[in-house]
């Protein structure tokens, strides 16, 4: 079934049950005060009666009588009945004279009082003494109001029961549509997406609802897809582009020595330098396995408790064999004076490879110009700075930064693959990390690296 | 010895430069911080009524803002004995001075170059510091007014 039908179905069936209730509980106290009202309207008339017909010597009682007759309703098929009540009153003959049941007859002798209907006919009776002599008086008479008026309402509910349904179902209907519609015109657009046309967006409305939401998810989702698309073309043009520049040499260098004999020094130079290009191949093979390697190898890693603050100085020593010209410059002003706060829970080779790699690519892409790297923690997260006053990164092409291969276009009198800042975000993403790189073009790039820090 | 000190903020990372520089020199003794954002009260007699400065500062709060703030009171748990934001409400020098007293400020801290970023109802405080008969002192950092950096914990390292 479809979600428009259950709405619309649900509030149906929800609206009827109410209406059916409302409906239902007027019904019933209206029964139950017409009945009551009735005998009520009876008894009145039963005290009325009796004292004008039992104490009629009374002048007072003659205008009771002439108040009655003029001014209280004559009910429908109205009776009087008054009988005389003593120790030898034959109570089964009366009622087979004037039809009145008999139990209603003991009743009224036993209790004083007693009400009883016989279908539409309603009787009310009760005892009354006068100079020593009792008398039974009663009254019957049909209730018209119960007959007709409740019959009328019981209509007139069940009937306004039916066209509100009625409306209802078409409001619902018409509401359910008019909520899905946007849905269902997103539904349609996105079914027009395919790989051919993905840079197509879904257009987004004003108003700031949910269904904007869902745009805007839906385009946030598109770009993402459309980046991953433009990786993974870029990934396999630079790849070829990288394998391809060492293999080129590799061939020329050994087509040149082929082409004529040559004497045993001229061979070994060239051995030389197709081993240099394999090497380099090699070196990218390798780079590009261990890459992949930490894309999912979270499980299988050995995480122990590391202090930050340790792990930056092996780097710069690390920095300073490797580069031994180098500027690095840390600053431990912001540092914690709290030791724990440093201590991240992480594998110390991997963080160790990330770091040297941020360190070497800002000192390589500043010509040695100083690198500042501090050090502070929050409560939840250590946070490692590093900034370099190098070449920076063009602002169009910041978004493919973690593309393997990729190099920006002003890296060309630089050596390098494109390998390692890729390889160091998979790193710190392993341990569950943030790395965010900032850059103002010629005047450096800001890289910041959150991890969280280890909880004991 | 304990110092008060009174510093003008924005609730940006950037301003919090100043309590750096201040818990810099203060290294040594106990520095007892009151970090103040001026700001207009509403004229509205219901808006008045609603008015709480818990949940106004709550509101004006930031991650980064509470990150960086994190970070100083990690770095100078020793000196740094207590801080708190207040809300300023006061339009004029003598208001200024008795909200200065009312804190037992010694000393008041303002930055010279930085321009405090401030929402609708805020007010740059400085004016009425620089006139109130309390001690001030300003203190400078390389400001990046034209950057657009987009992590903003990063202008405490600078």
């Amino acid at each position: 079934m479809r979600s428009i039908q259950k709405i619309t179905l649900l509030l149906i069936i929800s609206i009827s049950t109410m209406l059916i209730l409302f409906g239902s509980t007027i019904y019933y106290f209206q029964y139950n005060y017409a009945y009551s009202d009735f005998y009520k309207r009876l008894e009145t008339r039963i005290g009325l009666t009796a004292k004008y017909t039992l104490k009629s010597n009374e002048p007072i009682n003659q205008s009771l009588r002439m108040f009655r007759e003029q001014h209280l309703e004559k009910l429908s098929y109205e009776k009087e009945y008054i009988i005389p009540l003593n120790d030898t009153t034959n109570l089964e003959k009366i009622s087979n004279d004037s039809l009145l049941p008999l139990e209603f007859l003991l009743e009224i002798k036993n209790n004083k009082a007693a009400r009883y209907q016989n279908y539409d006919v309603f009787y009310a009776g009760s005892i009354f003494a006068e100079q020593n002599r009792n008398f039974i008086v009663i009254i019957s008479a049909k209730n018209y109001y119960a007959t007709h008026h409740l019959i009328l309402l019981r209509n007139v509910l069940i009937g306004g029961f039916l066209i509100s349904v009625f409306i209802i179902t078409y409001l619902s209907y018409y509401f359910s549509k008019r909520i899905y519609n946007p849905i269902n015109k997103i539904i349609n657009k996105v079914n027009n997406i395919s790989t051919d046309n993905i840079h197509l967006r879904l257009e987004e409305i004003k108003n700031d609802d949910e269904i904007n939401q869902l745009i805007s998810t839906f385009n946030n989702l598109l770009t993402r897809i459309e980046t991953t698309f433009e990786t993974h073309k870029n990934f396999i043009s630079n790849a070829s582009h990288e394998f391809n520049t060492p293999l080129t040499s590799i061939i020329g260098e050994a087509d040149v020595a082929l082409l004529k004999d040559r004497n045993q020094e001229e061979y070994k130079d060239a051995l030389n330098r197709i081993l240099i290009q394999a090497e380099r191949l090699d070196k990218i093979s390798k780079s590009l396995l261990f890459l992949a390697q930490t894309g999912y190898k979270e499980n299988r890693l050995n995480f122990d408790f590391i202090r930050t603050d340790e792990l930056i100085m092996e780097a710069k020593e690390m920095m300073d064999q490797l580069i031994p010209e180098n500027n690095i410059q840390i600053n431990f002003n912001l540092l914690p004076e709290n030791p724990l706060k440093l201590k991240v829970k992480g594998n110390k080779e991997l963080l160790m490879l990330a770091f040297t790699n941020i360190l070497s690519n800002a000192c390589k892409y500043s010509n040695n110009k100083p690198v500042f790297i501090s050090l502070a923690s929050t409560n939840q997260e250590v946070i490692i700075v590093l900034k370099d006053q190098g070449i920076g990164i063009p602002p169009s092409e910041i978004q493919y930064i973690y593309d393997p291969f990729f190099r920006a276009s002003n890296t060309k009198a630089y050596d390098g693959y494109g390998i390692g800042l890729p390889l160091t975000r998979n790193i710190i993403r392993i341990h569950h990390g943030t790395l965010d790189v900032q850059s103002v073009q010629q005047q450096g790039v800001t890289v910041q690296i959150k991890l969280p820090m280890a909880s004991f | 010895m304990a110092i008060n000190i009174l510093i003008p903020i924005d609730f940006s990372v950037e301003s919090l430069n100043t309590l750096k520089i201040v818990l810099e020199e203060h290294k040594n003794e106990q520095v007892h911080v009151v970090l103040i954002y001026a700001q207009n009260l509403s004229s509205s007699i219901t808006e008045l009524l609603f008015h709480s400065s818990r949940k106004t500062i709550q509101s004006l709060r930031n991650k980064d803002f509470d990150d960086a703030l994190n970070i100083l009171k990690n770095s100078y748990e020793s000196s740094l004995k207590s801080f708190h934001i207040d809300l300023f409400h006061g339009s004029n020098v003598q208001a200024f001075t008795n909200f200065a007293r009312a804190n037992k400020i010694d000393m008041i801290y303002i930055p010279q170059h930085y321009r405090l970023q401030l929402n609708k109802n805020g007010f740059d405080p400085l004016p009425l510091i620089k006139k109130a008969t309390i001690p001030f002192k300003e203190v400078n950092w390389k400001t990046d007014q034209n950057s657009s950096d987009n992590n903003a914990i990063n202008k405490l390292f600078i």
